[in-house]
Order: structure tokens, then C-alpha cells, then sequence
């Protein structure tokens, strides 16, 4: 085992504190950087002076964010804490494992493949981004655009692309394995299948407007669609022409769906004799000078109508409207002479999308994820963009692309954090880790298990569920995280406690609190993680028979984790240990989850407090 | 003393949410930036957001700054000065060249916890792209004197019960415990007589999300929401609303005015065609966004455009300023919520290093 | 009500007439309503409801309402509006309508016809004028001529 020396960073949170004193509580031999064999550093990475960094290539080092830690309270107290911390972070770099990050370089090229404007944008911002791009176009070049958007700027687009854009028309993917870094894709084109590989893909399937699904039924033949509406042939004589548009009534009506009806009803009302009432659910103005567009059609002389769910009825011959007049409280009919029925933007991902064999944990509903935007999907490196994801046509569209763009650039040059490790001779193959991986990561090909190259985001969920301790991201194995466990509470002083925290909430909450000052219990050990989990029952129970008398995990809150169920997971699991140490006849008190975010540290504060209060009772 | 001269590939004005997403992205492709940052701290106006998730995320997106501000610190390329404003700027050949004075800033200095820190003197930046990311200002509710803000006792805006949510909201309600709460939607939003000719697009589930909160602390507790309409987006609403609209009571009635009553204040509005009166606890004003305070005197300083709605930037280009390398960032350039400003600075630094592409090429060859 | 009976040009008349101009940017916030100080009194009295029956071209309702006479002028409702409908201009507008169509109210017809006949409110006889000259005061004659070109109508009870 490689000796371990501890490098200190002096920096804000730190002050008073005796760095040599920390170094010979925890074991270690301070060091001001020189020659070490394996090295814990108190500050991060990215704070530590470049020419350290450099020096320290190679290594085992541990990057520990002390000051985020430590707290405040008496020196004495701080002290204790920091050498625990030091304890905890060389009890890992003694075992000499360094982070091996691309281990195979990951594909730089990208694939994006759809139609329409976000697709094109796509490719061009990739190029821009320095990546070679395969832009395959469903359709023949001409007709590029999605059903909803002008041909006239797809094309424009178009041929505005970069020399590094090859562009392939009639061709469609059919099947994608693999994941950042390594995608494997089968592409039908018109005459035939070809596959390749790719770093990164981009999907953006075709879109159309649609009429949403809840209109009323009226006649047909004074019916039609606004994408089908030519207002110039309108005009009424000596009777008015009486028009009803209506708009998107249901809870799903968005902003641009809202001012394309009052765009239609807008250019009708100017028609000379022509009389526009606008049915709306709510006026869904929220949209760039979407007030100004209702204001004008209202001062044009459009009738705006309000009308609760369901309360637009058609006679049985579908020529009379009834409802009821909101101001008046009383029943109005009409009898159009034309209905215009607003539409909604509508596309899907492409069926193959949603076999759980081919990508994992994909979801229809993900666009509302809050850590899933810019495109992304729950498969890391896999992209979907445009319509389908509810991008109204132009600029937004644009804004998807090169946010989707910028982010699969950081990934395929280097943000994904690290290659898993598998150990093929403990792997039973029992696919857990393809199964569980939220991003999609772990594969199985020719025989073993395979992670892609640049995708993975060491969230540790697949070492937590693995039975054999077969795979890990560098870092986060099971050997690891119990060897800085036992090295660290061996270091604690006082009542032991664990707080496993989630670096997307947890940790995040701690450090504001540490730097506020606050006062930790004077046992409490921090273990970051990636996400919460990486917390299995057995990293808990070992923390107990370690000596804690208590722990609490904390992950995000429900629905914003970004490995997506890996609170979820982490929950069940504290919930498992908790039953399992009631059935050994200790208190399942001692074991706690909470759901938390980065701006909650009060509420971390509390849960530390009580969980203290517990562990102190015995 | 000799003016120190800093020159990086841009400058982005703000460290908002948006200021930050634009340094991320510009440093994704390889160019370096430097954030000014006029306050003493890093995030703009979500700095102060709480989370508000109840049983789940409501998806506000506040947490989102701090994956943001980690990002940030991972990446040497970004520099940050805070407590630093613009005062000066010229264009200079195909750059700019700006002044940066340092700012005072009250109040207890901030918890630093990146790279840079507060601009220690005069200096000046020498920049291929400006990215202005200033923010929007929030309405300031009493220039609506009718609803009673700082005028009458429980009157309070939706920014101020935003920063007590956390702690107490009795404070906020002149010690009394707020069972009965009203929400007074537009406020400063979609009214012509001020000029404000859009929705702030906020503030419908702010306020909403806000209400969730307080019901689910106190169980009980009755809101009221006073709305013209609903704004809010995204598949999961859609089922959300449904259990508020069971949970809350939802007038759709604009109030005339807001008074002091014996036990609270009460809100005067129209219902069935006559004036009406209702007591709260507790009146909160959701005030929208308008646009930056220092819009004009920006403007001018980079000879940029503004919008119909006074914003910085042009009706017609999502980032683009009218004048040469600048472009605009986040909800300087009209109302969006969070993670349309993250969005936001990431196509503004797509179109910055789309500036900077041929001058960087230049720079390889001399 | 059926919609197509009502008289979508409406709108654009009162839209038309001084004051008028702001009526059709209503977008039925009821503001104006729970200021208004005759709304609280007056059954049926709505300045949004009145709005909207303009809006949906109920004409002669409208002109033929006696609430139409009832507004205070106090401004309320124009002070409070996010459209800048300017109710109280807008309804003096409907007023100069309703009055050329000859829905005036009942009271000002009485005005108008007194005026008409008389010149004045309160009519002058020989009762009066004797008074006058017991006080030394000149006598006064009934000149309604003026008024009845200006009033455009014919005196009612043809007293001259
Ligand atoms: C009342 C209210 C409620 C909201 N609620 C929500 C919500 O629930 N969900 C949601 O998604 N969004 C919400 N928002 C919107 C959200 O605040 C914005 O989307 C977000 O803050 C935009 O980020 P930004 O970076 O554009 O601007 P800001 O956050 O305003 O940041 C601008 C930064 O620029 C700095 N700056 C300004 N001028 C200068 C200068 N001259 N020199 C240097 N620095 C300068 C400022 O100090 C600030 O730090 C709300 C907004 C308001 C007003
Ligand atoms: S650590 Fe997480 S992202 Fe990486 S392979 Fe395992 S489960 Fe997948
Ligand atoms: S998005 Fe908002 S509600 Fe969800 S966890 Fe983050 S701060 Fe909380
Ligand atoms: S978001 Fe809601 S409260 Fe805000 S301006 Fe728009 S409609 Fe009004
Ligand atoms: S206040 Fe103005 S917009 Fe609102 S209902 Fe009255 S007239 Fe219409």
C-alpha cells in the first residue's frame, strides 16, 4: 500500500486550523507537494493551483473539498472534524487506485438524424464545435423542413452548412446501441443498411401541427384546420360572416398554440364584414409579444370568449355552438358560417425509442425534468430535440440545437466523469448493471459486460445493485468507499454519525452551511457521492457495524434526481438497512433518508440535529 | 497609477444564471470569458429562490445554479469579477474595449467560493465579444398604489414571501398566523397603462408553486388566487393544476383594491357583477419583470437596440444587440423563466463564439 | 341569445364616437366592476357587463338601458383599468348614441321637452312676471327658439 501524504491548500473555512496536527490524527505525512506515492489534496480540483495539478498527473490523489466539510464552532471541535475528513479521503487513496478516465477515447463524431430546422441546427453547431457530423435527412433534400415550419428557412439552413456536415438524404436510423462515446447505429438508406459508430446522436424526428384531440365536432364542410385557413377568402356581405376560432381549450394548451389562433382570428377579423369570436380556455400569452398579438385582435374588433373545460357544445348537426357567456352568466349560441380549429405542435420520438432493451429508462415525460434539458435524454450522449420535444418552430427550435450542441461537446470532451470498471472474472452477467444504469452506460456485447467511453457519470447506482461486486466507476467501488468509511469514523471523535450526501443537493447544502459557520456535531462524517444511489444497504450496515450510531443519506428531492431514480433507489435501500437492523434487534431510527436540494440547508442542518438527538439516546 | 489592462475572447456583464450558462458554453468551445458581476455574489435573482418541492420537485429550476456555479468552478477558463460594473465601453476594431469600476457593496461580504473575487481597482478589459446578461428588474408593486403595498399592514410581495418561506411567514403577516392567504396575479404584467405590454411568464407558477408550499406546511390553510389567466407550461402541469384548482380557490376577477380591515387585509373585487370584500391573513402581490433598470444607460453604452417592450436586444433576433459583438443573455432580453435563461446564454455564447471564430483564426495566423 | 342576431358593428360605432376608442381592448378583468361605487348600489349595474353586451353587438339593450344614465363620472373604473378602456369616456359615448337614436331617459327627455318649451327649467308666466314688477324687477320673456334649434327638437306642448 502506497503511504498517503496530505497536501495543504489554504483557503476560506480553513483558517486556524493546524494542518499538521490533522495530518498525524488521520495518520498521514504532510507534504507541500513534492514527491508523494499517493496524495489527499483539502481543496478540489479545479481550485487547486494548475502547476499542483499538473505535478500530481498520475497519482492516486483524493480531492477533498474540506472546507466544505469542516464548519465551524471551537478550534478544537474543527480540528477534530478536518482530521476525520483527511482520514476518511486517504483511507481510499491508501488503496492506490487512480481515477482512470478514458481508457478508450471516445468517437467524436456525431450523428444527427430527422428532419427540420432543429436538425440542421444541429449539425451546424456540432461542426462549428470541431466534430465531424453525419446529417441524415429522412427525406430528400428539398423537402427537409418538418410539415410545421418553412421550407424556405429549412432550406436556407441548409445550405448554409459546413464542409464538415456530410449530408445523407432518404435515410433513417433504425437501431441504436451503445452510449456517449460509443454509439452503434444502423442507418436504412435507400438502398441499403449500413452501420456506424458514433460519439454522440441527435434526434430530431419530424413534427406537424395537429389538432389537439378535445374539439368540438362541428360540421365539416365549415370546418378546417388553421394551417389550412387562407383568410383572404373570406369576406361577408350584407349579413356578417360569422367565424369561430378555437383555440387549444384543454390543460395541455401551450403559448404558440394560443397565438396561432389569434394570429388566424386576428387576420379573419380584418376581412371586411367578417365577425371573429375566439374560443379560449385561458389566454396563454406567455409566449414573446403574445399579450401584444390578443390586444390587437381584440382592439381589430375578435370577440374573446372564454369557456370552462367542456363547455363548448355542438348542436347534433354540428353547425350550432353553445356555451356560456362568463361576464353575462348566460347562455349564447352561435351559428358559424366557419370554424378554424387551432392546432398544436405534435411529434413523437421514434418507436424503437421506447424498447427498454435498446435504451434505458426512456420516458415521454422526461422533458420536464429539470436536469434533463438542453435536449438531453435520460441515455447520457443521446439527444432529442425539435418538435417532439415541444420546441416551437424557429428560433426555439435553434435554441435547442445549439444548447444540445454545446452540451454533447462537453461530454465527448471530457465531462463525463469516468469509464466504469468491470471485473470480468467476479461478473455473473447477470445484466443488473444494464438494467439499472439510468444513462443507458453499461451494455452487453461480445460476451461481457461494456461500458461506453463517454458517458458514464459515476453515480455508482449499478456498483450499489451489482451482487458481485463486479463493476464501478473508478473511485466509487465497494473496497474503496468501506476503506475510507473505516478510516475515517476510526478518526472521528466523539458520537459517530455518517451523512452520506448527494453532490447535486446534499453536499452542495453542507458547504453553505460549512461556510456560514456552522456547527456540526463534533462525529459527524461526510461522504460524498454522486448520487445518493451509490448508497446500497451494504455501505450502510457496514457504517453502523463501523461504529455510527447513526446515518442519514440524503438525495434529491423526488423527480429531480439526475440519475433519475437513484434518490428513489437510495430511499428504498435506507429503508432496507432501517428493517434489517430492527430485525437484529436495533432501532431502525438509526437509519434515515431525506429528500433534499442544494438551496436547503437549513433543512439538512435539522435532519443532522435530530439524527444526532437519536444516535445520542442508545 | 497604471490601469491594468485584462484581455480575454469576452466579457459577459452579469453573473446571473444566464451570465453563467453563456461562460460554460463559451468555455465549452474552447474560449475563455470573464464574468462582472456588479453584486457581491454569484446567481443573480435565483440565489435567493428556495426549493420548493413539496412531496416532488415542482421543477422551479432554482437548484439549477448550483450545478451551474459548480460547473463553473471546474473550469480554469472562466474568470469572475464581482462587485465590478461597466462604466466605460468603445468599440475597438472588431472588439470592445471597457472600463470597470469597482463597485461598493453593503452588507456582510459574501461567502467566496470561487476563483477571482472583487474587482480590486479601475480597470480596463479588452474583449473580442460582450455578452450582456444583466437580468430583468422585478415590478415594484407600490407604483400599484391600489393594492395597498407598503401602505397596508399584510400587503406584501411575492419576492418578499419568496425570502420567507423558509423561516416565518407569521413576520410577514404583522404576527398574525396566515390561515387565509391571497394571491393578486399581473401585478405590473399585461397592463397597458404602464406600458407593460406582455406576461412576465413567471409568476403564474411561482405564485402556484409558493401556494403548495404554505398548504403543505399548514394543512388548512385557505388561498385564494386572484388571476386573469393561467400560465404555466410543461406535460406535468397539466395534472398539477387540476388538484390545485380542488385545493385552492381560483377567482378569475382582477381586484380593484386592497384596504386595511380590522383583522387583515381586504381585497375588494368583482364577483357575479358586484363589488365584493374578502379578509386575508395575508395579501401577496406577484409582481412580473420589467425591463433592467440600467437598460437605457446600457443601451447606450453599447449602441445596442431595445425591444417593443423596452428590453435590451431586438424584437427580430433571439441574441443579436444591433451593434457588433455584443449580444444579449437571459431575461435582459424579455421574461423567461430559469432554464429558458440557461438556454438562453447558451445560444448567445453559440452566436459570441460565431463573432469570435474568424478573430481567433486571425490571432493562429499573426 | 343567438350571436348572429346581434350587431357585430356596433362595437366599431361606439369605438368610433369620442371617447369611445378604448372599448374594444377590454379583456374582462372586472377591475373596473369592484371599483365602481353605483355597482355596489345598483342591481345590475356592471360597467364589464355593460362592456360586454356592446362587445357582443346587443344594441338596442344597451341603448335602450336606463343603467346607462346612472354613472357617478367619479373615474374609478377608468383609474383602475390594465387596458386603458377608459369606461367613463366610453359611456358617454354610448350616452351621445343612445340619445340620437332617442333613448334618452326618461328624466332628461322631461329636461329636453321643458327646455324646448320654455327656454328654461322653470317656466315664466304672468305670475311670475307680476312678482318680478312688485320687486322692481324687469319682466322676463320666454325665448325658447335658441334652445330648440340647439336641442334640434320641435317644443312638445306647442306653447308658444
Ligand atoms: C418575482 C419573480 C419570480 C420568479 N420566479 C421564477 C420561478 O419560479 N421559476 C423560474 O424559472 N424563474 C422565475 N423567475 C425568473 C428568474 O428570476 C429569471 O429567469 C432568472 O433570474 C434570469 O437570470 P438572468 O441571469 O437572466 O438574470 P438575473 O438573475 O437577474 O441576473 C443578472 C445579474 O446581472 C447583474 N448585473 C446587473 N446589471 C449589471 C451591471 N451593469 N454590471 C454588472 N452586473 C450587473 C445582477 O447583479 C445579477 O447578478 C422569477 C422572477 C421574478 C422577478
Ligand atoms: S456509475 Fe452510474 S452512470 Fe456510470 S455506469 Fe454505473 S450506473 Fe451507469
Ligand atoms: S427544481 Fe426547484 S423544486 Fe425541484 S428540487 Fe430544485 S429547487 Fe427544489
Ligand atoms: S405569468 Fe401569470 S401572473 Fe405573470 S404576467 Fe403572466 S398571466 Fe400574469
Ligand atoms: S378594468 Fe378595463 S379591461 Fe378590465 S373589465 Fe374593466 S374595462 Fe375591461
Amino acid at each position: 500500500m502506497p503511504e498517503v501524504s496530505l497536501i495543504w491548500i489554504e483557503e476560506a473555512g480553513l483558517e486556524g486550523l493546524d494542518p499538521a496536527k490533522a495530518a498525524k490524527k488521520a495518520g498521514v505525512a504532510l507534504s507541500d507537494g513534492g514527491l508523494v506515492e499517493a496524495a489527499v489534496v483539502t481543496t478540489t480540483e479545479a481550485r487547486a493551483p494548475r502547476s499542483l495539478v499538473n505535478r500530481l498527473k498520475g497519482y492516486p490523489v483524493k480531492w477533498l473539498d474540506l472546507a466544505a466539510e469542516v464548519g465551524g464552532g471551537p478550534l478544537a471541535l474543527r480540528q477534530a472534524r478536518a482530521a476525520a475528513a483527511v482520514a476518511r479521503a486517504a483511507g481510499s487513496a491508501a488503496l492506490g487506485t487512480m481515477a482512470q478516465r478514458y481508457t478508450r477515447q471516445p468517437n467524436q463524431e456525431v450523428l444527427v438524424a430527422g428532419r427540420g430546422l432543429a436538425a440542421v441546427a444541429a449539425a451546424h453547431q456540432a461542426a462549428a464545435l470541431g466534430h465531424p457530423v453525419l446529417l441524415a435527412l429522412e427525406t430528400t433534400r428539398a423537402r427537409a423542413a418538418c410539415a410545421d415550419e418553412k421550407p424556405a428557412e429549412v432550406k436556407r439552413a441548409l445550405a448554409g452548412l459546413p464542409a464538415q456536415v456530410e449530408v445523407v438524404t432518404g435515410t433513417e436510423l433504425v437501431e441504436l446501441l451503445g452510449a456517449g462515446g460509443d454509439f452503434q447505429a444502423r442507418l436504412q438508406g435507400p438502398r441499403r443498411t449500413s452501420r456506424r459508430r458514433f460519439g454522440a446522436v441527435v434526434l430530431a424526428p419530424p413534427s406537424a401541427y395537429a389538432v389537439p384531440g378535445d374539439m368540438p365536432a362541428t360540421a365539416e364542410d365549415i370546418t378546417l384546420p388553421v394551417s389550412r385557413l387562407k383568410p383572404k377568402q373570406y369576406q361577408g356581405g350584407e349579413q356578417w360572416l360569422q367565424a369561430a376560432v378555437i383555440a387549444p381549450l384543454g390543460p395541455g394548451a401551450t403559448a404558440h398554440g394560443f397565438a396561432r389562433a389569434v394570429t388566424a382570428a386576428l387576420a379573419l377579423q380584418k376581412r371586411p364584414r367578417v365577425q371573429v369570436t375566439l374560443f379560449l380556455g385561458e389566454a396563454k400569452v406567455a409566449s414573446e409579444g403574445g399579450e401584444r398579438l390578443y390586444r390587437d385582435a381584440r382592439r381589430q374588433g375578435v370577440l374573446a370568449m372564454r369557456v370552462e373545460p367542456g363547455g363548448l357544445r355542438v348542436s347534433r348537426d354540428g353547425r350550432k355552438l353553445s356555451f356560456d357567456d362568463p361576464v353575462l352568466g348566460e347562455p349564447v349560441d352561435l351559428r358559424p358560417d366557419l370554424v378554424v380549429l387551432s392546432e398544436e405542435v405534435t411529434g413523437r420520438a421514434p418507436a424503437w425509442l421506447d424498447n427498454p432493451l435498446v435504451t434505458t429508462a426512456w420516458d415521454q415525460d422526461l422533458p420536464d425534468h429539470p436536469r434533463l434539458q438542453a435536449g438531453r435524454t435520460a441515455r447520457s450522449g443521446l439527444y432529442l430535440i425539435g418538435g417532439a420535444r415541444g420546441a416551437a418552430p424557429g428560433d426555439p427550435r435553434r435554441a435547442q440545437a445549439a444548447a444540445a450542441a454545446a452540451d454533447l461537446h462537453g461530454l465527448l470532451s471530457g465531462e463525463a466523469v469516468a469509464v466504469p470498471a468491470v471485473r470480468d472474472v467476479l461478473c455473473a452477467s447477470c445484466l443488473t448493471c444494464v438494467r439499472v444504469c439510468p444513462h443507458g452506460v453499461v451494455c452487453y456485447a461480445e460476451d461481457h459486460i461494456a461500458p461506453a467511453p463517454a458517458a458514464c457519470l459515476a453515480c455508482g447506482v449499478c456498483t450499489a445493485e451489482c451482487p458481485a461486486e463486479a463493476i464501478a466507476p473508478p473511485g466509487w467501488s465497494n473496497r474503496e468507499m468501506i476503506a475510507s468509511l473505516a478510516a475515517g469514523l476510526k478518526a472521528a471523535a466523539g458520537d459517530k454519525l455518517v451523512l452520506f450526501a448527494c453532490r447535486n443537493s446534499g453536499m452542495d447544502a453542507a458547504r453553505a452551511l460549512s461556510l456560514a459557520g456552522h456547527q456540526w456535531p463534533k462525529g459527524l462524517l461526510m461522504v460524498p457521492v454522486n448520487c445518493a444511489g451509490r448508497v446500497g444497504v451494504q455501505l450502510i450496515l457496514r457504517a453502523l457495524s463501523l461504529g455510527a450510531g447513526g446515518v442519514l443519506v440524503a438525495g434529491c428531492h423526488q423527480g429531480n434526481c439526475r440519475s433519475l431514480n437513484g434518490n428513489l433507489r437510495a430511499k428504498l435501500r435506507s429503508g432496507e438497512a432501517a428493517d434489517l437492523l430492527a430485525q437484529v434487534g436495533g432501532r431502525p431510527e438509526q437509519v434515515r433518508f431525506m429528500h433534499l436540494a442544494s438551496n436547503q440547508p437549513r433543512a439538512l442542518a435539522q435532519a443532522v440535529a435530530e439524527l444526532a438527538q437519536t444516535a445520542g439516546e442508545k | 497609477m497604471a490601469v491594468k489592462t485584462i484581455k480575454t475572447p469576452a466579457v459577459i456583464i452579469g453573473g446571473g444564471v444566464a451570465g453563467l450558462a453563456a461562460a460554460i458554453d463559451l468555455s465549452r468551445r474552447g474560449l475563455s470569458s470573464l464574468v462582472v458581476e456588479r453584486g457581491p455574489r454569484l446567481g443573480g435573482r435565483v440565489a435567493d429562490f428556495c426549493c420548493k418541492a413539496t412531496d416532488s420537485c415542482v421543477r422551479c429550476g432554482a437548484c439549477r445554479l448550483a450545478d451551474l456555479v459548480r460547473r463553473v468552478a471546474a473550469r480554469p477558463e472562466i474568470a469572475i469579477y464581482t462587485s465590478a460594473k461597466p462604466v466605460a465601453a468603445e468599440a475597438d476594431g472588431d472588439g470592445w474595449r471597457l472600463t470597470l469600476e469597482p463597485q461598493r457593496n453593503n452588507g456582510p461580504a459574501p461567502v467566496v467560493e470561487l476563483a477571482g473575487g472583487p474587482l480590486p481597482r479601475r480597470s480596463q478589459v479588452q474583449a473580442g465579444a460582450v455578452i450582456l446578461a444583466v437580468g430583468a428588474t422585478p415590478f415594484d408593486p407600490s407604483a400599484k398604489s391600489r393594492f395597498g403595498y407598503r401602505r397596508v399592514p399584510g400587503v406584501v410581495s411575492a419576492l418578499e414571501l419568496e425570502g420567507a418561506l423558509e423561516h416565518s411567514l407569521a413576520e410577514l403577516a404583522g404576527g398574525r398566523d396566515p390561515r387565509r392567504v391571497a394571491f393578486i396575479q399581473c401585478v405590473g404584467s399585461r397592463d397597458e397603462s404602464l406600458g407593460h405590454l406582455y406576461c412576465s411568464r413567471v409568476c403564474c407558477g411561482f405564485a402556484l408553486r409558493m401556494a403548495r408550499v404554505i398548504q403543505a406546511r399548514r394543512p388548512g390553510t385557505e388561498i385564494t388566487f386572484f388571476h386573469m389567466d393561467v400560465q404555466t407550461y410543461g406535460r406535468a402541469w397539466a395534472g398539477e393544476l387540476a388538484e390545485m384548482r380542488e385545493q385552492m380557490n381560483f377567482v378569475r376577477a382582477m381586484p380593484g383594491e386592497v384596504t386595511a380591515g380590522p383583522g387583515g387585509p381586504q381585497v375588494v373585487y368583482a364577483a357575479g357583477g358586484r363589488s365584493q370584500t374578502a379578509e386575508f391573513d395575508l395579501v401577496v402581490l406577484s409582481q412580473g419583470m420589467r425591463p433592467p433598470v440600467g437598460a437605457a444607460a446600457l443601451s447606450q453604452l453599447f449602441a445596442c437596440t431595445r425591444t417593443s417592450d423596452g428590453f435590451l436586444g431586438s424584437d427580430a433576433e433571439p441574441v443579436a444587440s444591433g451593434a457588433a459583438g455584443v449580444f444579449i443573455a437571459g431575461s435582459a432580453r424579455g421574461p423567461m423563466s430559469i432554464v429558458e435563461s440557461i438556454e438562453h446564454g447558451a445560444v448567445a455564447a453559440a452566436a459570441a463564439a460565431g463573432h469570435l471564430q474568424p478573430l481567433v483564426r486571425e490571432a493562429a495566423h499573426a | 341569445m343567438l350571436l348572429n342576431d346581434c350587431d357585430p358593428g356596433f362595437k366599431h360605432q361606439v369605438a368610433a364616437e369620442p371617447g369611445g376608442q378604448g372599448i374594444k381592448a377590454c379583456f374582462a378583468c372586472a377591475a373596473c366592476t369592484a371599483r365602481c361605487p353605483v355597482a355596489g348600489h345598483v342591481e345590475g349595474y356592471d360597467p364589464r357587463r355593460l362592456i360586454r353586451l356592446v362587445l357582443l353587438g346587443r344594441r338596442e339593450e344597451v341603448l335602450a338601458s336606463p343603467l346607462i344614465w346612472l354613472c357617478s363620472t367619479c373615474y374609478s373604473c377608468q383609474e383602475v383599468c390594465p387596458q386603458q378602456v377608459s369606461f367613463t369616456e366610453v359611456l358617454t359615448a354610448i350616452k351621445n348614441i343612445a340619445a340620437r337614436a332617442g333613448y334618452g331617459p326618461p328624466a332628461t327627455e322631461a329636461v329636453i321637452d321643458q327646455l324646448a318649451a320654455h327656454g328654461r327649467l322653470l317656466e315664466v308666466g304672468e305670475f311670475e312676471n307680476q312678482r318680478r314688477t312688485d320687486l322692481g324687477l324687469p319682466e322676463v320673456a320666454e325665448a325658447p327658439a335658441h334652445f330648440q334649434k340647439v336641442l334640434g327638437v320641435e317644443p312638445a306642448g306647442g306653447k308658444s
